[in-house]
């Protein structure tokens, strides 16, 4: 990773139009201006991995979800666990426990 | 009451009042701003967090305790202010909010977004995905972690 010495007030430029500058040096927190073209997306890094993370947690069926938990709870039931044709989870998976 | 379909759970019928506003969304779903908590007690502790405006999209989640029973806030001054705390302190899980963790299923096994809980002010229901910046947590915490004891 290259590593840059500024000052506040100082900037760095990456290519040719996105611009980093060093707006406020706190003592644990330092603010940032960044200029960049409109369609550069610029997100702090947490923010996309859960925006990431809550893509495929969206993708995950509820039912889908109930069945894997109970496959890993109560491994014993596994073999009565059934999915009926709406994809439900039936109601008598728990029910053997 | 009115009414909703889901892709989940078929036609639910809801009190407005439990409604969950998130003011900014999620991150990745930035125009889904109400989500209906629903429970059912067969499926218990788990909490849905159905979509009122995508009737597909619905949220699994678990209580954050039952993830972590030593799991501690850290929620940043600008989320504080959106569920409408003041910044000086973490609000009390259980008693000021109710704090969730997203579930995904992995081919591996279920995990939890530690990283980033859903925080619910229990006065006012407004809520975020409290995005912690210090990536103290996982965002994908096996729920079954190799070697723990099945129950």
């Amino acid at each position: 990773m290259l590593i840059m010495s500024r000052r506040r007030g100082e900037s760095i430029l990456i290519g040719d139009d996105i611009e980093i500058v060093i707006a406020h040096v706190g003592r644990s927190r330092v603010k940032v201006g960044i200029r960049a073209p409109r369609e550069t997306i610029v997100v702090a890094r947490e923010v996309k991995m859960v925006g990431e993370e809550n893509l495929a947690a969206a993708r995950t069926p509820a039912a889908a979800v109930l069945q894997m938990l109970l496959s890993q709870l109560l491994p014993e039931v596994h073999t009565f666990t059934a999915v009926d044709d709406e994809g439900s989870v039936r109601q008598d998976a728990g029910a053997k426990n | 009451m009115p009414e909703i379909d889901t892709t989940n759970f078929g036609t639910i019928s809801f009190a407005p009042e439990s409604i969950f506003e998130f003011p900014n969304g999620l991150p990745g779903f930035d125009e889904r701003r109400r989500f209906l908590p629903v429970q059912n007690p067969r499926t218990a502790p788990l909490l849905f967090l159905q979509s009122l405006e995508d009737p597909a999209l619905c949220f699994t989640t678990l209580p954050i305790w039952v993830v972590d029973p030593h799991y501690r806030l850290h929620i940043t001054a600008q989320d504080l202010e959106l569920l409408g705390f003041a910044a000086n302190r973490q609000p009390r899980i259980g008693s000021e909010v109710l704090c969730l963790a997203v579930l995904s299923l992995r081919p591996a096994g279920t995990t939890a977004n530690l990283l980033a809980p859903v925080v619910v002010n229990l006065k006012n229901y407004k809520a975020v995905q409290a995005v912690s910046p210090e990536l103290r947590y996982s965002h994908q915490q096996p729920l079954f972690p190799e070697g723990a004891a099945a129950c």
